[in-house]
This record gives structure tokens, C-alpha cells and sequence, in this order.
């Protein structure tokens, strides 16, 4: 079964992140949202490490949240509004939110 | 036929609340007969290091609540071993599965429901 890992919070600030990247099977995928759009920041391990997934995992981030924090958007990134959040959550078997 | 779950516990023991109300809610799910599974991930696996003493630090001991998983039907309970080595545990207080990464992905695929705390 396919699963949806969300995380919210900074990956400068705790191992969430990549506790959750070593846990990702072929066909789940990762959405960032509040903080945890950081990971995204250009130049940074936390962007490299997501970037290197490869196929097999769905990247995606929350619109608002990397504009409210000045990220700029990422080919390897999939830009999603709440509507998308979603459609995520039924996309796939199950979500797992790492509180 | 109920959704079976997993919970994800990566919380030390005496941080916060969070480990011990993670653990409540494993045990009142299994006192509902829930099929329920524990992983102890990242700094949870603090939770099962032998011979603590908590009352040195005014908190109630935990150890009695991880015992009782079995007794309240939790008896699926793993331990990701990459944190147990790398927070030099090699002796534990309850009875754990021990997995490596692959182990962990075949986890997570394998049950309806999963939550981290």
C-alpha cells in the first residue's frame, strides 16, 4: 500500500526529514507543508537529499506555504493549493503525518 | 474486520508528555481489541533503555505502561535498530522486533493506518 508522508516542521530544526526519507517505499510520496517547505531551499543537503530520490517518489509542496516563506519552485517539486492536498489524501492508500 | 495501525513513537521518554500519551493511546486502542502495532523510531527507542529512574527526575515510571502493550494485545512491536545503534542500545526492556530499513518500508506498506508521534 502507498503512502503519503506529511511533514511540517523545519528539517534544520530536527530529523524528521530524514528519519522519513530513509522510510520511503517505490510509489509513496512526500508533501511539505508549513515549515517543513524549507527542505526545499536551494544550496541546502535537505534540497540535494530530495532531489536524489529518483522516480519512484512523489515530491510535493504546498504553494502558499513555499511563497509565504520566499522559496523559490523546483522542477523536481510539485507545487500543490489545499484543493491538491486533497486529492493527494484520497490519491493515495494512506496518510502519515509526522506530528 | 477493524483498520489495522501502526503507531510511530520518536519521542525521548521524559521530554514532554508526548511518549507516555503515545503509549496510552496504543493501550486503549488495544483494550478495544484494534489490531495495533508499535514502532519505536529515532529518540523513542530511548523509551526502552533498562534501568531507568524517573522518579529522579520527578516522572513516573514508563516501563510499567510498555509492559502492558502485550497484556493489552499489543504484541506486534518493533524497534528501527539503525536508532537503537546509533544511541548505543543493545539491551532492551521489552521485547522488541528489531528492523532495518528495508524492514521499516515493508512495515509501513503493510498496515491501513499509520500516525507519527
Amino acid at each position: 500500500m502507498t503512502t503519503l508522508h506529511v511533514i511540517s516542521s523545519s528539517p534544520f530544526s530536527d530529523n524528521r526529514l530524514s528519519s522519513c526519507l530513509r522510510l520511503l517505499g517505490h510509489g509513496d510520496g512526500l508533501l511539505l507543508c508549513g515549515d517543513g517547505t524549507y527542505a526545499a531551499q536551494p544550496g541546502t543537503s535537505h534540497a540535494e537529499a530530495l532531489r536524489a530520490l529518483g522516480e519512484g517518489i512523489a515530491l510535493f509542496a504546498l504553494d502558499e506555504d513555499l511563497e509565504a516563506r520566499g522559496l523559490p519552485s523546483a522542477d523536481w517539486l510539485q507545487q500543490i493549493d489545499y484543493p491538491g492536498f486533497v486529492a493527494l489524501a484520497v490519491r493515495f492508500d494512506k496518510v502519515n503525518s509526522w506530528l | 474486520m477493524s483498520r489495522s495501525l501502526l503507531i510511530i513513537s520518536r519521542q525521548a521518554p521524559w521530554s514532554g508528555p508526548t511518549a507516555r500519551e503515545t503509549l496510552d493511546i496504543a493501550l486503549a486502542g488495544g483494550a478495544f481489541d484494534l489490531p495495533i502495532a508499535m514502532l519505536f523510531l529515532d529518540d523513542g527507542v530511548l523509551q526502552l533503555a533498562p534501568g531507568q529512574k524517573p522518579q529522579n527526575v520527578q516522572q513516573k515510571d514508563l516501563t510499567a505502561n510498555l509492559q502492558a502493550l502485550p497484556m493489552f494485545g499489543v504484541e506486534s512491536l518493533y524497534a528501527c535498530s539503525l536508532s537503537l545503534q546509533q544511541r548505543g542500545l543493545t539491551d532492551t526492556s521489552l521485547a522488541v522486533e528489531h528492523l532495518d530499513d528495508a524492514g521499516l518500508r515493508d512495515l509501513i506498506s503493510r498496515y491501513d493506518q499509520v500516525i507519527t508521534f
